[in-house]
């Protein structure tokens, strides 16, 4: 790990002006699971690290008219929670899969949010990936089973968060500070593509960070759930996830969201499969047809072509789930 | 010749008993190589080739030597300097600690003249391929064996089946990574080694560092596991040696856990192509293998085809392919798991086109009778009658299936010597060179010593991992088991022989007339005037007994079968296979620790299981680096992915010793493949079994 | 882990300026081992890192840098060290007191050999700053054994023979320690998911799972 000082500063406000406007002088330190592993594979190199977890009140789930979640609450704490199991399963579920039970006691909401891509040729140290300021996207033409079916290129990786895509379709906001004051920014309008920007996965200014993550209420006939396909149940990331939230009026969709992890550079959502939810009756044919329209514009690599398969699959399950 | 006591005579051969170690290591208090801290140690560690061929022009250190902290520098540690594979090691540091040696490896600079390199085993065969070594093709001249008339056999066989197989690369993945501690004492040396043979770790670092064997002192107390890996010295032990020397204080070299599994050791993958026959009757009578396998820039990825099975006719024909990989080495069971893979889908194809159930054809083609009890014994337990007898016999989209394997193994073991001392006071000391490699080896020098003089287990001192004690050999090829517990027994046997005769001359009676049981001495006939163990012990004086002992012919033997079954479900839409459940049945002659054999078993199934559906050492053909070096993307089976594993020991005590580590994870990817083919009517012909293959596989 | 600043290895910032086409997909082995041994491998490049101009400092942050001495409350007892702000939990309980009962295995949170407990919690001392842990209450392997006498899952451990080579032991022992603490009679699938985060290579999963089982009969909740 390439050295670095530390502050632990003890109030929220005056955290962007210990952060550097320039990229990559300084970072935040939350859960740590992520950043320590960029620090010691040293892909990362900051002068100083701004401890969060020095703040007091920044770790708190808030249930009333919808659902508030401090940035540095435990993913362990979120999937635990019994309101959000009751009415945010999506989100337990997302929680409840992520990781291992220690990484989920340590690792945050607002860092799993932030957390930086998977892909073997970005973690490899040796390597000068594209994102890394190298010429070439090695995936393209390297070993890329796991790289993404959407929205790939320049930079075909995929978005590692769980808890993005439920989430997104949760409809959840975000609270960001920064030295220029509060924003609240809707968690559609966070994440970027490589094509927008090659270099960062999100929208944040170097000086800003997320406080807080609010989720609207479900409107009444809400259900949700996150479906997780790993190559292995014991520790893995997403190959294929799926979100849905179905608003429901008897067997009738009143309005659907499907949000797709570990297949794109950005949590997916798919609004052709909602558009063939919306207003109907959820027999086995809409889903089927749903699913079906989930993977219309998928682009798969040389290798990953397995994964438009499973996405038709677990969106397909993750619907009959919340029918039945 | 020596004989075992019969086993209702045993108080713990035969039984279950917990390791004598386990205390310690569940509590944390034992110290392997990687826990050890000496007075002043340094943290070494090593520079490995970004590039996957390459030659190293230039090193230049003084930025690294300039860092407060770094005490040592060795740009010289590779022995040619042209470079075969991205890991090879370029140079190596010593600093004050891990962090500072870390930061000490990136101001090392060095200039490669970067060469083209192939990862591939097919790339590397085709014409034109780049060299791994400039002076010979990377495919190598071939190994043939031939037995009987092969196109007679396959001219009157009545089904043919022919196929070509794939499996990957394995990487050893010990926990411990491989690492030394080295430390000198004046010319002396001494080496604490995560190793499998303290003497092999010995001679191999006398060799690198040319100096007499009789300088070098190897340690190794605990070692978290080796798997065939840790079988010989590794470079880092010298190269450990070497910074001590130069710094004048221990030095502690681990490799790193990407080191670990680009340098450190893999199981060769294996390209088949495959053609056997059978006649109506249900006779295998020919078998033709074409092979080839890549052991990187090592030699030997040679498959043991045809495996099990008595097949008249055979030729195989067998070509090792270099390429810019790491060596392979010795993987449990060598050749073993990739030819199980290959045999028993042959076996199961030509069972089907003679209409056949797989178990019977096997019967009709397994001369070893133990095999034929065990056939029978695990289909019964494992309600194989209760198979559908066609595939793809599951409605849905979930399908059901069983399949079966065969496991066998060699080797016996010999040449151990051992060294009993009894003490005055009573305390037994048991010396042997060997070592415990999470076998329980050294739960069964005290339990064969125990048993022999009639004393409790926990009374004995078993030392074990020092060249300082009598010579046995490494902990490779199931050889332990076998080649330790008669030295111990042979020497214990002298120390109690001894010990009448002490008791003798106390007594005043012949030492025909006096016996030595459960821990006391007394005359024939007159066990109420006995001497206690602690009294007997105390006639020796002030001078201890010691006594020499070395493996004898009588108790041990060699050669095992073993059969697993396995009961699997395929999801036909998502690729996933999920194993159900194992049985194993496996001999080893006579169970010298029955809970730890049966461990050895079920472990030996995980492994398969993890080989079969997860493990895969993938190199990036692009830029020639191992891509998945770390656990997140090399895949090793966990907790959520058990089946029930049901263990069966098939007692034979009669033939004395056999070692169990290698055969129970030889048939595991097998009998799963096979479950595969049951449950959905589709062959998977290439390992590991990921959902990926699975559906392309079932969309084929 | 929020981590939104990256540039990870600073050659030059393409943010503002992303590279707008695709890759060719024909990209010519020769381009690539041009670039390869062009020298700009990572390992061959360092120079002393971007110095930020310091910002003020708030009064109350707490600033820490070079060499610093804490105190460490490690199996109920404070052990002084000196570390660096990047030293890890891990490296300090190893390297500096000598507690090594928490393992070095993977040293990135693959595989849960160094868990240990921190106010309660099994978390792995490789993805935590030793300076993050000051204050709290580390529990490693060790601590669990009471006047000399292991914990009851310990001793189910050896029991059940769910240790081999022991590499992993104590990481799961620490797993399933804390199972118990807050679910005192779990299912086995309840014992599977608190172990998931833990990898054993030589295979004693089944035995774990019994010796969990076990342990929860003669004492689930630590007195």
């Amino acid at each position: 790990m390439f050295n670095f000082e530390l502050v632990n500063p003890k109030t929220l406000e005056s955290v962007p002006a210990l952060l550097s406007r320039k990229w990559g002088e300084t970072m935040l330190l939350a859960g740590g699971t992520d950043v320590l592993d960029m620090l010691k594979e040293r892909l990362a190199r900051p002068q100083r690290l701004i401890n969060l977890k020095s703040i007091p009140g920044l770790s708190y789930i808030k249930a009333g008219d919808g659902l508030e979640i401090g940035a540095l609450t435990t993913i362990a704490e979120i999937a635990e929670n019994a309101e959000v199991r009751q009415n945010y399963a999506a989100l337990a579920e997302a929680a409840g899969s992520i990781a291992t039970p220690q990484l989920r006691n340590m690792g945050t909401l607002g860092g799993n949010l932030c957390q930086r891509p998977r892909c073997w040729y970005f973690r490899a140290k040796d390597l000068l990936c594209l994102k890394k300021g190298g010429e070439l996207c090695f995936a393209v033409e390297g070993l890329n089973k796991y790289h993404c079916i959407f929205g790939g290129g320049p930079s075909f990786i995929v978005h590692p968060s769980d808890a993005a895509p439920a989430l997104l379709a949760l409809g959840a906001r975000l609270d960001l500070l920064s030295g220029t004051g509060r924003r609240s920014l809707a968690l559609s309008e966070f994440y970027q593509l490589p094509q927008d920007n090659l270099m960062r996965e999100n929208v944040l200014g170097p000086n800003e960070l997320i406080s807080a993550v609010k989720v609207p209420a479900p409107a009444a006939g809400t259900k949700s759930t996150y479906l997780k396909f790993r190559e292995k149940q014991s520790h893995d990331f997403a190959i294929v996830s799926v979100a849905a939230v179905l608003q429901m009026d008897g067997r009738i969709c009143q309005q659907a969201r499907l949000v797709l992890g570990g297949v794109a550079p950005i949590p997916w959502r798919v609004p052709a499969a909602e558009a063939e939810l919306q207003g109907k009756t959820l027999t086995a044919a809409v889903l089927a047809r749903a699913a079906e329209a989930a993977t219309a514009d998928a682009i798969p690599l040389s290798q990953n072509g397995y994964k438009v398969q499973l996405t038709r699959v677990m969106v397909r399950r993750a619907l009959e789930k919340l029918v039945k | 010749m020596a004989k075992w006591k019969p086993l209702d005579q045993m108080t713990y051969l035969g039984k279950g008993y917990a390791r004598l170690d386990g205390p310690g290591k569940a509590s944390g208090a034992l110290k392997y190589t990687y826990d050890l801290k000496l007075p002043g140690m340094l943290y070494g560690a090593l520079l490995s080739s970004p590039h996957p061929a390459a030659t190293v022009r230039h090193i230049d250190a003084s930025a690294a030597l300039a860092l407060p902290g770094v005490k040592a520098v060795l740009t010289d540690v590779h022995p040619t300097g042209t470079l075969r594979y991205a890991g090879e090691e370029v140079a190596a540091v010593a600093a004050t600690s891990p962090e500072i040696a870390a930061d000490a490896l990136e101001r090392i600079k060095v200039e490669y003249d970067v060469l083209p390199f192939v990862v591939d085993l097919e790339t590397a065969m085709k014409p034109g391929a780049p060299r791994v070594y400039t002076e010979q093709s990377n495919v190598r001249e071939p190994r043939v064996e031939s037995e009987g008339d092969l196109s007679a056999a396959f001219a009157q066989a009545d089904v043919i089946v022919e196929g070509t197989y794939r499996t990957q690369v394995q990487v050893h993945a010990c926990l411990e990574v491989h690492g030394s501690v080295a430390k000198w004492e004046g010319d002396e040396l001494i080496v604490w080694d995560s190793t499998q043979g303290v003497y092999a770790s010995r001679d191999g670092i006398a060799k690198f560092l040319n100096i007499e064997q009789s300088k070098v002192r190897v340690i190794c107390d605990y070692m978290g596991g080796g798997f065939g890996s840790k079988l010989q010295a590794g470079r880092y032990s010298a190269i450990a040696a070497r910074l001590a020397k130069a710094t004048g204080a221990p030095v502690k070299l681990m490799l790193s856990r990407p080191q670990d599994s680009m340098s450190a050791g893999n199981r060769p993958n294996l390209l088949a192509e495959i053609k056997a026959g059978a006649t109506r009757a249900g006779k295998l009578i020919a078998f033709s293998a074409k092979t080839f396998g890549t052991a990187g820039i090592g030699n030997n990825a040679r498959p043991a085809l045809p495996l099990v099975y008595d097949v008249p006719n055979s030729r195989t024909e067998h070509y090792d392919v270099y390429t810019n990989a790491g060596a392979a080495r010795a993987f449990r069971a060598p050749g073993c798991p990739q030819a199980s893979f290959v045999m028993e889908q042959v076996m199961d194809e030509l069972a089907e086109k003679l209409n056949l159930d797989p178990l019977d054809f096997r019967l009709k083609n397994d001369s070893n009778q133990t095999r034929q009890q065990q056939w029978k014994m695990a289909a019964e337990r494992f309600g194989w009658s209760r198979r559908a007898p066609r595939p793809n016999a599951s409605r849905g989209v979930i399908k059901r299936g069983m399949g079966l394997g065969a496991a066998v193994w060699w080797p016996g073991g010999r040449g151990t010597q051992a060294q009993m001392t009894i003490l005055p006071d009573g305390g037994i000391e048991v010396r042997c060179g060997t070592q415990d490699i999470g076998t329980g080896t050294r739960t069964l020098v005290a339990a064969v010593a125990a048993e022999e003089l009639g004393v409790p287990i926990a009374s004995i001192k078993a030392m074990i991992g020092d060249t300082e004690y009598p010579y046995s050999g490494a902990s490779g090829g199931s050889t332990t088991a076998p080649s330790v517990a008669p030295a111990i027994k042979n020497v214990a046997e002298k120390a109690k022989d001894k010990l009448t005769e002490v008791a003798a001359q106390h007594f005043g009676a012949a030492k025909s007339e006096v016996q030595l049981a459960d821990g006391r001495a007394f005359v024939k006939g007159n066990a109420r005037n006995a001497l206690s163990w602690k009294q007997l012990c105390a006639l020796l004086g002030t001078m201890p007994l010691v006594v020499h002992g070395e493996w004898v012919e009588g108790l041990s033997s060699a050669g095992v079968a073993g059969c697993q079954f396995a009961e699997v479900e395929v999801d036909t839409e998502t690729g996933v296979i999920t194993v159900l459940r194992m049985l194993a049945v496996q001999d080893c002659g006579l169970v010298l620790n029955r809970l730890t054999a049966e461990s050895q078993v079920i472990g030996g199934v995980i492994q398969g299981i993890s080989y079969a559906l997860y493990e895969d050492r993938l190199m990036d053909p692009l830029t020639g680096v191992l891509i998945n070096p770390t656990f997140e993307n090399y895949k090793i089976v966990g907790a959520l992915e058990m089946p029930k594993i049901e263990a069966i020991i098939y007692d034979q005590p009669e033939r004395g010793v056999i070692g169990i580590g290698e055969p129970p994870t030889i048939p595991t990817s097998a009998a799963i493949a096979n479950a595969v083919y049951h449950a959905t009517g589709k062959r998977m012909r290439e390992l590991p079994m990921t959902p990926d293959r699975v559906l392309a596989v079932l969309h084929s | 882990m929020q981590d939104q600043n990256e540039s990870p290895v600073p050659i030059h910032d393409t943010a503002e300026s992303p590279p707008a086409a695709a890759p060719s997909s024909k990209i010519s082995r020769r381009h690539f081992l041009k670039l390869s041994g062009g020298g700009a491998v990572g390992t061959v490049i360092l120079t002393a890192g971007v110095h930020a101009k310091a910002a003020t400092l708030p009064p109350d942050a707490e600033v820490f840098s070079g060499s610093v001495s804490l105190q460490l409350k490690v199996n109920g007892q404070r052990r002084s060290v000196t570390v660096e702000p990047r030293t890890t939990l891990l490296s300090a309980l190893r390297n500096q007191l000598e507690v090594t009962g928490c393992k070095e295995v993977c040293n990135r949170g693959e595989c849960g050999a160094c868990t240990v407990l921190v106010n309660g919690k099994p978390v792995l001392a490789c993805m935590m700053l030793a300076l993050d842990a000051a204050g709290k209450e580390i529990v490693t392997v060790e601590g669990l054994v009471q006047d000399g006498k292991l914990d009851p899952v310990q001793q189910a451990f050896v029991d059940h023979d769910a240790l081999m080579c022991g590499f992993c032991t104590p990481g799961f022992v620490m797993s399933v320690r804390a199972l118990l603490d807050r679910n005192p009679n779990p299912s086995e699938a309840e014992v599977r998911q608190a172990v998931a985060g833990n990898l054993c290579r030589c295979g004693t999963y089944p035995r774990v799972f019994e010796a969990a089982l076990a342990a929860a009969q003669t004492a689930g909740k630590r007195g």
